[in-house]
Formats: C-alpha cells, sequence, structure tokens
C-alpha cells in the first residue's frame, strides 16, 4: 500500500436517453439528497437550472461591477491626463469636455466588461481543467456529442453502490461508476 | 416527419433541412475538418499565399524606406491606408451584426452562419490594424505613440481626438469579437475532441477546448455570459464604424463635414459585411457540404439585410446631396455637385452609385434573391462599391479644397497596391485555414436548434410535452 494521502475522488455517471428524463431523473437525484448532482448535455437543455436548482448565476453581477469600474476608470484617466496633470490647450477648448471623453469612456466599459464576461466565466468554472474524473468512462464523450449524461459526487461515507442505484431507479439506461487513478 | 420543418407560417421553409439526429449532425459538420484538404483547397490556398507574400514585400519595403514610398502627400495626406482600413474594418461588422445582434432578436436563422462570419471580422479587423500600425513608419514604437503610459516627458495622448477615440475603439472590436468567437467554440472543441479519430487530433483539440464537460452548473453561467457578450458586442460594433466617422465628420472639410455619416458608415458596414459573407459563403456551403445548414432560405434572408442596408446607404447618399445644396455653402455644393460628379475621379462616384444603390436593387424579385450565381456577383460588386464609398469619401474630398491653388491629385503607387492586394491574400488565407481547422457552423448551436424546432413541431402537432 502507498502512504500517500491520496484520496480517490468517485462519480457515478449515468446516461439517459431523453433530455426529459435527464430533467426528470436530475430532480428526482436532488430529491434524493444528492445535491452534488451535474448533468452533462451537448447544449444547454432548457429548464436545466431548475432541474439542478440552480437560483441566481453570478456572472451578471461580475459583468456589471467590471463594466462600472470601466467607466469610472476611463473618464478618471482622461479626466487626470487632460485636465489635471497636462492640460493642451487647443484653439481654446476645455481640456475638461465630457461629450469628448464618452467614446472612451464607452469603450472602456465594453472592455472590462467583455473581457470579465470571458475571464471571469473560465475562473467560475474553474477552466481549464484537462482532467476530471468523469471522462474516466469511454462513454462519457458521447456528453459532447449525442448524449444526455448525470454525475452525482460520492461523498466519503456514501457507497458508490447505493448511488448507482438510486440512478438505475430514477431512469437512467446506462450507469458506471469512475473513480480517478493516482499517478 | 423531419424534425426540422418550421413552424412559422410566414416562413414555412425549414433552417435545417432533412432529418437529422444530434449524431448526424456533429458528423455532417465535423466532416469538412476531418477530411484532408482537396486539390481545390490547395489551388486556393497557394493564391492566397501568394497574395500574402506581396503583402510580406510591400510591409518590408514601407518598413525599411518610410512611408513616403505610398502614393498619399498634400493635399491628398489620407488615401489607401485609411480607405482600406475603413474598408476592412466594416466588412467585420457584418460578423457582429449576425453573432450578436441577430442572437438579441432571437433570430434562429443566425445559427447556421454565426462562426463562420465572427471568424471573418477576427480576420478583417486584423486586417484593418495593419494600416494604422504601419502609417506610424515605426510599428514597433506604435504602442508608445498610441496608449496612454506615464511616459518620462510627462506628455498623455489628446483624448479630444477622434483618432485617439479609434485605437481605443477598434482594439475594444478585436478583443471581443476574439473572447465572443473563442466562447462559442468552446463546446463545438470539446465535440471535437470527444467524436476525432486520431490521437493528435484529440489532445489537440482537447488543449483548446480546455476540459469542458457540459456541466449544466457550467452551461448555466455560459448562457448569460454569451448574451452579455452579446449585448456589449451589439452597442460596441454601433459605436467602431461611428468613431471612424467621426475622423472625418469632426473635420471642416467639404464632404467630411456631415451629422449623418455615423449611421450612414455603419450602415455602409453591415451592407459591405454581408457582401463578403456571401461572397464566401456561397462557394463554401458548396465545397464543405453545408447545404442542409446553411438553406436557400439562409441566403435569401442576407440578400434582404444586404438590400436594406444598401438603401439605407443609399438614403445617406441622397441626405449629403440635399443638405449640400440646402445649406447654402458653395464650397459643399460644389463638393457633391461638380467634384464628385464630373470631376477627375467621377468614374469612382458613378461606379459607387451603381455598385451600391442600383445593383442590389435586383434582389425586390424572388427569382434574383435565390440564383446562387448572381447572388455571388452582386455580392462582389458590392465590395467594389463600397470601396469606391471610402474612394469618394477621402481621395476627391481631399484633392480639391477651398482654395483652387491647394489642389492636387492622387495616384497610388506600386506599394499601395501591393499592401492591398496583400491584405486580401492575408484574409483569404485565414479564411481557408479556419475552414480547413475548425468547424465552419456552430455546431452545438445547431444541435440546440434542432431540439428547440424539434420542440416547436411537436407541440404544434398537439403532442403532450
Amino acid at each position: 500500500m502507498s502512504e500517500s494521502s491520496f484520496v480517490p475522488r468517485r462519480f457515478v455517471v449515468a446516461e439517459f436517453k431523453t433530455t426529459d428524463g435527464l430533467l426528470e431523473g436530475t430532480r428526482k437525484m436532488r430529491e434524493k439528497g444528492h445535491n452534488s448532482v451535474d448533468t452533462h448535455t451537448p447544449y444547454p437543455v432548457h429548464g436545466l437550472e431548475e432541474a439542478l436548482g440552480i437560483k441566481r448565476v453570478k456572472i451578471p453581477t461580475l459583468v456589471l461591477l467590471a463594466g462600472i469600474t470601466g467607466v469610472c476608470l476611463a473618464y478618471g484617466m482622461m479626466y487626470f491626463m487632460n485636465k489635471v496633470d497636462f492640460p493642451i490647450n487647443v484653439a481654446n477648448r476645455p481640456p475638461h469636455s465630457a461629450p469628448a471623453f464618452i467614446p472612451i469612456t464607452f469603450e472602456l466599459m465594453v472592455l472590462l466588461g467583455g473581457t470579465t464576461a470571458f475571464f471571469g466565466l473560465m475562473a467560475l468554472l474553474k477552466l481549464p481543467q484537462p482532467y476530471h474524473p468523469v471522462f474516466e468512462w469511454d462513454s462519457f464523450g458521447r456528453a459532447s456529442v449525442d448524449g444526455y449524461f448525470l454525475s452525482v459526487e460520492v461523498g466519503a461515507g456514501e457507497d458508490p453502490v447505493d448511488v448507482a442505484n438510486d440512478a438505475r431507479i430514477v431512469g437512467a439506461s446506462e450507469v458506471q461508476v469512475v473513480e480517478e487513478p493516482e499517478r | 416527419m423531419s424534425a426540422s420543418a418550421s413552424s412559422d407560417p410566414i416562413e414555412p421553409r425549414a433552417l435545417i433541412e432533412g432529418a437529422h439526429s444530434d449524431r448526424t449532425i456533429n458528423d455532417s459538420l465535423l466532416d469538412h475538418v476531418w477530411k484532408g484538404a482537396g486539390k481545390g483547397w490547395w489551388a486556393c490556398f497557394t493564391v492566397a499565399v501568394s497574395m500574402m507574400g506581396l503583402l510580406g514585400i510591400a510591409l518590408g519595403y514601407t518598413v525599411i524606406k518610410g512611408i513616403g514610398v505610398w502614393g498619399n502627400n498634400i493635399p491628398v495626406g489620407w488615401a489607401w491606408d485609411i480607405i482600406n482600413f475603413v474598408w476592412w474594418i466594416g466588412i467585420g461588422h457584418a460578423g457582429t451584426l449576425i453573432s450578436a445582434i441577430l442572437l438579441l432578436f432571437q433570430q434562429k436563422w443566425r445559427t447556421s452562419i454565426n462562426r463562420f462570419a465572427e471568424a471573418m471580422t477576427l480576420f478583417a479587423v486584423m486586417c484593418a490594424l495593419l494600416f494604422p500600425l504601419f502609417h506610424t513608419g515605426r510599428p514597433w514604437f506604435a504602442a508608445y505613440w498610441l496608449l496612454p503610459y506615464p511616459s518620462i516627458q510627462g506628455i498623455w495622448p489628446q483624448f479630444k481626438s477622434p483618432l485617439v477615440w479609434d485605437v481605443f475603439a477598434v482594439s475594444t472590436y478585436f478583443t471581443i469579437s476574439l473572447l465572443f468567437w473563442y466562447l462559442g467554440l468552446i463546446p463545438d472543441l470539446a465535440a471535437m475532441r470527444d467524436s476525432s479519430r486520431s490521437k493528435l487530433r484529440r489532445v489537440v483539440c482537447g488543449i483548446f477546448a480546455m476540459g469542458w464537460r457540459g456541466s449544466g452548473r457550467h452551461w448555466a453561467e455560459y448562457k448569460w455570459a454569451y448574451l452579455l457578450l452579446a449585448g456589449l458586442s451589439t452597442p460596441l460594433v454601433l459605436s467602431v464604424h461611428s468613431v471612424v466617422s467621426f475622423d472625418f465628420a469632426t473635420s471642416v472639410l467639404p464632404g467630411w463635414h456631415t451629422t449623418i455619416f455615423p449611421p450612414y458608415f455603419v450602415a455602409g458596414a453591415i451592407f459591405s459585411g454581408f457582401a463578403m459573407v456571401l461572397s464566401w459563403m456561397i462557394p463554401a456551403r458548396q465545397f464543405l457540404g453545408l447545404k442542409h445548414v446553411i438553406t436557400i432560405r439562409h441566403i435569401e434572408n442576407m440578400t434582404k439585410v444586404m438590400m436594406a442596408t444598401g438603401m439605407m446607404v443609399t438614403f445617406g447618399y441622397v441626405m449629403e446631396h440635399f443638405i449640400a445644396w440646402y445649406s447654402g455653402n458653395i464650397y459643399e455644393y460644389s463638393m457633391f455637385f461638380k467634384v464628385r460628379q464630373r470631376g477627375p475621379f467621377a468614374p469612382v462616384y458613378w461606379l459607387m452609385i451603381a455598385c451600391n444603390c442600383v445593383f442590389p436593387q435586383v434582389f425586390w424579385f424572388k427569382k434574383a434573391r435565390t440564383h446562387l450565381g448572381l447572388i455571388w456577383f452582386i455580392a462582389l460588386l458590392v465590395n467594389v462599391g463600397m470601396w469606391c464609398e471610402r474612394f469618394n469619401i477621402i481621395i476627391t474630398s481631399l484633392h480639391r479644397d477651398f482654395i483652387p491653388a491647394s489642389w492636387g491629385s492622387y495616384s497610388p503607387t506600386w506599394v499601395d497596391i501591393c499592401l492591398f492586394t496583400g491584405t486580401i491574400g492575408f484574409f483569404s488565407t485565414a479564411m481557408l485555414l479556419f475552414l480547413k481547422f475548425v468547424p465552419a457552423v456552430a455546431v452545438t448551436e445547431v444541435k440546440e436548434l434542432r431540439h428547440e424546432l424539434a420542440h416547436e413541431a411537436h407541440e404544434a402537432a398537439g403532442g403532450a410535452h
């Protein structure tokens, strides 16, 4: 026996024939107390959020904050540079001119908002994440092509066989227990 | 029955032709990526790379000798570089319109063409960016001149200049377009990873897919991120060409000093962008086996958008002329009614009118809207027409300003011509590589659309949920 403290993550992965079956199965698994349940589908299936019990997503708040930051940063930057630090007098136009500062203020709002939408998403989803135990099952490749899957993380004190049985009861057509190998 | 039949009573034709499952959609849309390059692809690629070689020569020569090798000189201080910049940026706008604005309007037909058009946006913006970068003469210093950074001289950019707005607008546009495109591509890359047969491809696609596993919790956030990027891109695309038009409109030169410029530039951008999308898509759907998802209905819709934006552009021309006459300003009047129509560059003006205002009118007829050869030809003419429009705005206005003593003329040098041809070569090379290595149609979105359409058809047939 190796002496490392490696505790493999175990998942029960189950395949469903239809999206309606998957939604139904997900709901029932949560009712059975499996809170770590997740679904894996090739495209966003309507009604998944409700089935998974997702109340609120975080991205819109992040993007809003980033957008506001962009506005303040841009306007502040232009005000400081053109009015405070180095006013340039061209034909006696005012150094601080709100209409002329609008385009860049807008662009930086979009730039910060947009980059936050992307990189914030990556951070929230913990991507890139090249390995995940669910990939251990060969059939799981269909989750990005034409398969509807459900996965449940098996807790420390739980028996994967019980979880697998629950998955079968809620309508899964095929169930597999996967375990992260030690490397 | 076909799961993809449309229940839309106004538009009864299907958006996805034939009966398909997720698997057949997946395989048919990825097929062109798995297949080796054919003779036709290599032939096009060779021509495109050779044209790109001209770009290398022209850029190298410009850097070594300085921008004096270009044809622009006082009074025509801005010439082909800016024409090409505006032309390429405009072409990019169709991609964002299709991917973002039509998404917000929930136009289902955008799904099969958005990936393609977005890629076009990216490459067109790259071509456009070359010109402002190289017109600085020493592009390796360009960042110091363009961006606000704390230098030892303590001097900052003049933020009241539209040229500085341009730097922010175009760089933001490129960044956001790239992120939007890549975000949409992630689930497709995962599908490629999981359906590829060779190990190398699985590894490469796997790296770019970043471990996407279609998790429901991920989709929930992803859908919002995608929608927000679309929401941000929509005003962005309108702002980019508006800002480009401010470069001209804020000056006092007759022919430039016009308040209608921002909306008319945006309409022109979308007009030329759709023309470019059509001129690539008509051959691509043929050769890549995408006819079942890019149907004649998609093509017809695009011709309608092209005709509508073409008429907006025509309205812009009419208003320019009306205001030139109505303002009573003799310089404006002479620019629009004498110099442009009867001056040395009059052929360019009349070519512009023919290509942008007259030829697209054939699309009033359904026969024309469904005749692929004709559409392709008109699309090319529109590209020519829009290039002439920028020539007309920039060069024709500059070569005859207020005082006859300061009038001059303009002719491009071989470097100008090579630069322009070279960017077409770069664009074509990039598009051909894209069509070879990346799925040209958003596979995931088409699957989702198929699912939605099947659901609609099911409900229309009175089936229980």
